[in-house]
């Protein structure tokens, strides 16, 4: 009977802890298996730009638009050159001959690239020539599915035109096999680089400009073989300095390995998300930890139990039975429970695998059994499970002298095993401790970020986006006073961005006639005056501009004057600053607030009308008939941009996701956490299981002696109690060293006080006590003559 | 002091039913010195049991110093056994963590006598058994007679008005079960009223009256001169 129990205990903590460990190295396989399917993926770098602030050195992932081809001609001996640039919300439109109507489509996965790019990564082809597909101007390569939604069958895609921003048409030249799940490079709609050399296009303007930098225009290089990078690097701060003209850009280029992009936070790339090198090593940690803390229970429970086998062993030892016997038959029985727990835990991570996708935004697919490397940590684990938890025991069962295992006179302490069980429970508390306070402070600090003054309204606000070529602005006028008209809408405002945005605009400027540009940039928040109204913007002095068409008047915000060395707002007031080429004066100083995630400080900001670059319609609503008012805006929006397709987004829901990452990943702490716990309390009941039948005779002569229940309840709980002190001990030092560092990450961090440590411990003791509690009370509620029986 | 009528009580399991003790009657002075004897299984240890307060009756009345204790509760049983009663087992039933001292000291620390004059009365009764310098060994090192001697020990030191032995000589050497007896003999002398169950003749010539029990019930007293 206490046999089957304690199987139960050991099967569900292995199985639950081999499920975790499952998909902790499912995520890890799959976060890392990221662009390594092209050939030449381990000569292929990125050139990304640098720029040297004077708080420090900035990395940003584009290049200008003439690096490519400069970098082909100074440098022959690189093998491929490419460049690729991301045009984010492209339209696309194209006749649907069926229903000879035309149908638009805004897809954000748009890229412009050199047929060179399809030689340094090796995506598939299904149809036309990679070599030629892209030579010629407007021409446009669909991956499968994107075909298969224009054209209803890829296969008769070829030859067919689809119209770019409702103006080029694009002759569809090659047919992509979908791109993996696990690249960068999401590739769906593919427009020939050449394009972009076409008068008209969206960034003819700049193509041949080497002082503008465009975040998404990358460019990527495969070098020889023999290449040293270091060298190359000083030779690129060479090749920076002929092209880039002096004085406008202080920086350089470096290039980042194709092998870093996928893991490096602080350059971008074309997809969200990044897993950093310390989230894959956090999260390894912790299965790994899992995995320690199931296989502990497995070895505490099974030596426990080996007390209580004492008599079989006798039995079997004076029946003949050698010791080796003993021990492959323990061995054997171990392995038989850890590969009926590793079935379970495969099963449950089957099972759990969806939710995890969910959660992770990623798509590991149920086959993942099928993976020979999945097949291998299987039975790697099999073995070294069986025999962390079977050797042991099976060495202490099999060393037994047979008399004194008969007359079960082996006490739990003459096995020596009761000191090294503690020292794995607390090594187990120890690991769900820091688990615990990493869990708490990680959720403090999302809630910190969710509860803090952003400087701004954020709610029942909503950003819809509006296209900026001249004849949209022209209507802009007319769709504000309709859109007001509508009951459920407040107010409106155009502006560039939102307050806090993705979509940034960094640009030099000179305050007060100065000689010389500032030695840091702004970031531009251009906007009607309504800007301020909408979003509650305060000011510290002067006033808001005026409303005009181009920058005529200005307001900064505080940041900007305490690193310009202005230390009263009333002074920058009616001083000059240049930016743009257009020379204005401020007539304000907003307070700060928060323009990118609360992750960084907040930058120096200018704020001025700026008409057209506006492509974001801020419309604050009332949160009353909200279905209502937002479909009037589409009917509104729709009418005066018919050509367009409209899209809306709430500020909120926009603000939220900057934290997705640091959300999953609390998520993702929290159910570790709560594995960790889960898997320590199964381990702790079952050593308070054995304690009780361990100390059942001494509980018997205490009672008889005239103990009360809850002397003996206490001297169960005393013991945990202690343990569980000493497992705080080991691991608060431990949980504030990573959490501290894990903060400093942030700008704005949450005070990580006491509070969380007194959290952690009460926590884990009160949940010890509700586990150890009911056995404990059994225990002293026994009758004691059974157990003084046993004679 | 005690005044047991029509006592009984009975084990269940699921297929039948045995009659320990079956409307037995029986009355112990105080300072008397009983011996309780029959074969195995005629119902001496659930007798035992429940003199003890260890157990309780089904049926039947149990007066302890003119109160009536059949029905009382866990709790009032607990309270009453540790103040009035000592336990003397065949098998010592010492606590292997504890050393000697500290297993004397536990009824002390359970009946709730303050720390100075714990140490006082234990090392009093360690004295009086001959067994002060063993104080700080634990049970394992301690021979049988030495083990009982504690336990004896550990039995007296609350001063109880009853001792229950169980056996007290059954697992030791005739030498070592005579100092027993006559340690009990003492005790008895000194006004302890003792209740001792056993198989052996030769002990219970110490006792003043033999109970024999057969089946429940008994069948035969014998005082002895």
């Amino acid at each position: 009977m206490h046999n089957k129990s304690y199987a139960t205990l050991n099967v569900v903590g292995l199985a639950v802890g081999v499920a975790a460990c499952l998909l902790i190295f499912l995520i890890i396989k799959y976060e890392t298996s990221f662009d390594t399917f092209h050939a030449k993926k381990d000569h292929t770098y990125r050139v990304m730009s640098v720029q040297y602030n004077p708080d420090g050195i900035d990395y940003e992932s584009g290049v200008p638009f003439p690096t490519g081809a400069s970098l082909r001609l100074d440098f022959p001996q690189l093998k491929q050159v490419a460049s690729i640039i991301k045009a984010d919300g492209t339209l696309l439109s194209f006749n649907d001959d069926k229903t000879n109507s035309i149908k638009k489509f805004k897809e954000d996965d748009t890229y412009y690239t050199e047929p060179q790019f399809f030689n340094v990564f090796d995506f598939t082809w299904l149809a036309g020539d990679k070599k030629t597909a892209l030579n010629d101007p407007n021409t446009v390569v669909l991956t499968q599915t994107e075909a298969n939604k224009f054209f209803g069958d890829w296969k008769n895609a070829i030859g067919k035109t689809i119209k770019l921003q409702n103006k080029t048409d694009l002759k569809v030249t090659g047919i992509l096999n979908d791109p993996p799940i696990n690249t960068d490079f999401p590739l769906k709609v593919v427009v020939s680089y050449a394009s972009l050399k076409v008068k008209g296009s969206d960034y003819y303007e700049n193509i041949n400009n080497w002082t503008s930098v465009y975040g998404e225009h990358y460019c990527f290089i495969v070098m020889p073989d023999n290449q040293n990078i270091a060298q190359f690097n000083k030779q690129l701060g060479g090749f920076f300095k002929k092209h880039v003209p002096p004085g406008t850009i202080k920086g350089g280029m470096q290039l980042q390995a194709l092998s870093d992009l996928h893991y490096n936070a602080d350059v971008g790339k074309y997809t969200e998300g990044e897993f950093s090198h310390e989230k894959i090593d956090a999260i390894a940690l912790i299965g790994v930890f899992l995995l320690v803390i199931a296989c502990v229970n497995f070895i505490n429970l099974a030596t426990a139990q080996a007390v209580n086998r004492s008599k079989e062993v006798g039995i079997r030892k004076v029946l003949g039975s050698t010791r080796e016997q003993l021990v492959f038959q323990y061995i054997s029985e171990t392995f038989i429970i850890t590969l009926a727990a590793i079935i379970i835990g495969i099963a449950v991570a089957f099972v759990a695998l969806p939710y995890f996708n969910k959660l992770l935004d990623i798509q590991l697919s149920t086959g993942f059994l099928i993976n020979p490397q999945v097949i291998l940590f299987i039975i790697v684990l099999l073995i070294a499970v069986t025999f962390l938890a079977g050797f042991y025991p099976a060495m202490i069962l099999s060393g037994f002298n047979p008399i004194a295992a008969l007359k079960n006179k082996i006490a739990a302490s003459s096995t020596s095993g009761v000191s090294l069980r503690r020292a794995l429970v607390v090594m187990q508390f120890c690991i769900a401790q820091v688990l615990i306070i990493g869990t708490l402070v990680i959720i403090s600090q999302m809630n910190y970020f969710k509860n803090m003054s952003l400087g701004f309204a954020k709610d029942a606000i909503i950003n819809v986006s509006m296209p900026s070529d001249s004849v949209s602005l022209t209507r802009i006028n007319t769709l504000h006073d309709e859109l007001l008209q509508q009951p459920g809408v407040k107010d409106v405002s155009y502006s560039f961005a939102s307050p806090s945005d993705n979509s940034n605009w960094n640009s030099n400027f000179t305050y007060d006639n100065a000689a010389k540009p500032a030695n840091f940039q702004a970031n531009m928040k251009w906007a009607d005056p309504e800007y301020f109204k909408l979003y509650g913007l305060k000011m510290a002095a002067g006033r808001i501009y005026i409303k005009t068409d181009t920058i005529h008047e200005i307001v900064v915000n505080e940041m900007l004057l305490k690193k310009l060395g202005v230390l009263n707002p009333n002074d920058a007031i009616n001083k000059s600053i240049t930016v743009q080429g257009k020379k204005a004066l401020i007539v304000g100083v907003v307070k700060d607030f928060n323009v990118t995630s609360l992750k960084k400080q907040i930058p120096p900001v200018i704020m001025a009308c700026y008409k057209d670059v506006y492509q974001v319609i801020n419309v604050k609503v009332q949160p009353a008939d909200m279905k209502q008012t937002l479909s009037s805006i589409e009917r509104i929006w729709s009418g005066t941009f018919p050509d367009y397709v409209y899209e809306y987004k709430f500020l909120d829901k926009k603000i939220a996701d900057f934290y997705k990452s640091e959300d999953q990943l609390s998520q993702l702490y929290k159910i570790f956490a709560g594995i960790a716990i889960f898997i320590s309390c199964l381990g702790l009941y079952g050593l308070i299981s054995f304690m009780a039948l361990q100390r059942i005779k001494e509980v018997g002569i205490r009672k008889t002696l005239g103990a009360s229940i809850s002397s003996i309840v206490y001297l169960f709980s005393k013991e945990f109690t202690v343990l569980i002190l000493v497992a705080f001990a080991i691991s608060a030092p431990v949980g504030w060293y990573v959490m501290h560092k894990w903060l400093m990450t942030f700008t704005y961090r949450y005070p990580f006080g006491p509070g969380i440590f007194i959290v952690s411990i009460l926590a884990s003791v009160i949940i010890a006590w509700i586990t150890v509690g009911y056995k404990a009370l059994t225990a002293a509620l026994a009758n004691p003559i059974k157990s003084l029986r046993s004679e | 002091m005690i005044k047991i009528t029509n006592l009984e009580k009975f084990y269940r399991t699921e297929e039948v039913e045995t009659i320990a003790l079956n409307k037995l009657s029986m009355h112990v002075d105080t300072g008397e010195f009983v011996a309780i004897m029959g074969p195995s299984g005629c119902g001496k240890s659930t007798l035992l049991n429940i003199l003890g307060m260890l157990d309780d009756p089904d049926e039947g009345s149990y007066v302890f110093n003119d109160i009536e204790v059949a029905h009382f509760n866990e709790r009032k049983r607990a309270d009453l056994r540790k103040h009035n009663i000592g336990f003397v087992f065949q098998s010592f039933n010492l606590i292997d963590e504890l050393t000697v001292f500290e297993n004397v000291e536990l009824p002390l620390i359970y009946t709730g006598v303050p720390t100075g004059e714990r140490v006082k009365r234990v090392e009093e009764v360690l004295d009086k058994m001959q067994i002060m310098h063993r104080r700080n060994h634990y049970p394992q090192q301690l021979s049988g007679g030495q083990q009982q001697r504690v336990a004896i020990a550990r039995a007296v030191v609350n001063k109880p008005k009853l001792i229950l032995a169980d056996e007290p000589t059954g697992n030791l050497d005739s030498s070592n079960g005579n100092d027993v007896m006559e340690l009990l003999t003492d005790l008895n002398e000194q006004g302890t009223t003792i209740i001792m169950v056993t198989h052996s003749e030769h002990d219970a010539r110490y006792s003043h009256r033999i109970i024999r029990l057969l089946d429940g019930q008994t069948v035969m007293e014998n005082i002895m001169i």
